[in-house]
């Protein structure tokens, strides 16, 4: 949920933006990352783990635990707490193993 | 690319280490891998009341804001979304904005990596719905969104109570503090006051369970199990400095459980073992706000002092009066991480046999005469 009146920092005048997760069109603030903005539409799940497939999502936050990667415009195990939503975005949750990607002289 | 001082991390530390440089006509360079500068900063809403003596009282993004705002102003080149991803042989730091990579040539380097949190594991705490204490603040001040309905916070320490204050503030329902001792880690009760919030000692988190995210906890009470209906978990048992980036400049490292763990060795100026590699902030331990400036100033103004940049005689009152600043805040809010630092840059200037500053007598002497 948006947090819209924040006790100590107030309005959040910030411009409300729309981006897909999982082909689902979402509300997000400009300035959010994408993990905050699919958790302000009350979803904590951003995809599964690569060897057991359990529930993974946000927890720390800060781009070193990486458990909450997902896919963005085609781009596989993309750090969501450590990437700005944009207008438009196609978010995916990760749900096996990333492809690998190639160079561009491999193939 | 070259620079005098490259600052690598623009949080408290390295931002007022870079003022500090910079006023004095240091080429300065900052880079951070976040979009914007301040670190973990721009999400600390608390009120800090016992800053340095130059500092004004303000709360944490505030303080933030001034840093930034007062760096600004200088001639100082500043790379957000700029990370360092290695060193070369030729002794320069690679750094990328993640389409290129260049390399920076710097006569001297700060390295204000800051600290990480610590994790602390129980059946089911993959679950999202658990996160650290940490990631819980910046989702409900930086990024204005509301974590969960109904909390636990695991662990008592100030952090764990600040953020426990700051979820409630906010209108989440917070259930209970687990804490596994008797008393709560933190010494500072005005915390807790006014909120409505239990707190479980001599307990434990038992499991999490939960259809894709967190739907119930079971904490164990001294042996009484207690189920919770919550749907978010904090996780604060501490934090530790962030070394990798120091291992890249081949740093040695030494274990102060005081200050968080594993951290690079440094001395009375805030050097490692690699000569021109500084270090400041929570990456020299884990302190409060006021150690955190107050270290990245003690680094900013060596390197002046050893670049002749500035008058010598005033570069070491300052270091005389930020020395005791540094003393005045740490022995005040944490006076065993204070014992650790200066036990870290004892051992430091008795490996090297170089003699400890005479200004730190006091300081040191003051820890020993009690």
């Amino acid at each position: 949920m948006h947090l819209t009146n924040h006790p100590v920092l107030g309005k959040d005048d910030r411009k409300t933006i729309q981006f897909y997760f999982n082909n689902k069109l979402l509300n997000a603030k400009e300035g959010q990352t994408i993990a905050a903005a699919i958790m302000a539409n009350g979803i904590k799940k951003m995809g599964v783990s690569r060897k057991l497939q359990q529930s993974r999502g946000l927890f720390c936050g800060v781009g070193r635990c990486y458990s909450c990667f997902v896919t963005v415009d085609g781009l596989e195990h993309v750090l969501s707490c450590s990437t700005l939503v944009e207008e438009g975005m196609e978010v995916y949750s990760n749900l096996s193993d990333p492809d690998v990607r190639r160079g561009e002289n491999e193939y | 690319m070259n620079t005098d001082l490259l600052i690598v991390g623009g949080g408290p530390a390295g931002l007022n280490a870079a003022y500090k440089a910079a006023s004095n006509g240091l080429k300065t360079t900052v880079i951070d891998r976040w979009f914007t500068l301040g670190g973990q900063l721009n999400q600390q809403t608390q009120f800090y009341n016992n800053l340095p003596q130059h500092f004004e009282n303000q709360r944490g993004y505030q303080l933030a804001n001034y840093l930034i705002d007062r760096l600004r102003k200088l001639d100082v080149k500043i790379l957000e979304n700029h990370k360092m991803i290695g060193a070369y042989n030729n002794g320069s730091i690679g750094v990328t904005d993640g389409k290129s990579t260049f390399q920076v040539q710097a006569a001297n380097v700060i390295m204000t990596t800051g600290a990480m949190e610590e994790p602390d594991i129980f059946p089911g705490w993959t679950l999202p719905g658990v996160m650290t204490a940490g990631a819980a603040q910046i989702l409900i001040n930086r990024e204005r969104v509301l974590p969960g309905k109904r909390a636990l916070i695991l662990g008592s320490n100030n952090f764990a109570l600040e953020v426990a204050r700051q979820l409630n503030d906010c209108g989440v329902a917070v259930k209970g503090i687990v804490e596994s001792r008797n008393e709560l880690l933190s010494q500072n009760d005005e915390l807790l006051c006014e909120v409505d919030i239990p707190v479980l000692l001599d307990s434990a988190i038992e499991r999490a369970i939960g259809k894709g995210e967190v739907e119930k906890v079971y904490v164990n009470t001294d042996g009484i199990e207690s189920v919770y209906d919550v749907d978010l978990i904090c996780i604060a048992k501490g934090m530790t400095p962030i070394f990798e980036p120091f291992e890249i400049m081949s740093c040695d490292l030494t274990y102060q459980e005081k200050l968080g763990g594993w951290l690079p060795k440094y001395d009375s100026r805030f050097e490692t073992t690699s000569p021109s590699v500084y270090i400041a902030g929570n990456a020299a331990g884990i302190t409060n706000i006021g150690g955190i400036l107050l270290t990245g100033e003690i680094a900013a103004a060596s390197i002046l002092e050893k670049s002749n940049a500035a008058n010598s005689l005033k570069i070491e009152e300052e270091k005389k009066y930020l020395w005791g600043e540094l003393y005045r805040i740490e022995s005040a809010e944490n006076p065993s991480a204070l014992d650790a630092r200066l036990d870290v840059i004892r051992n430091f200037h008795h490996e090297t046999g170089i003699q400890l500053p005479v200004y730190l007598d006091s300081v040191f002497g003051g820890l020993t005469n009690g």
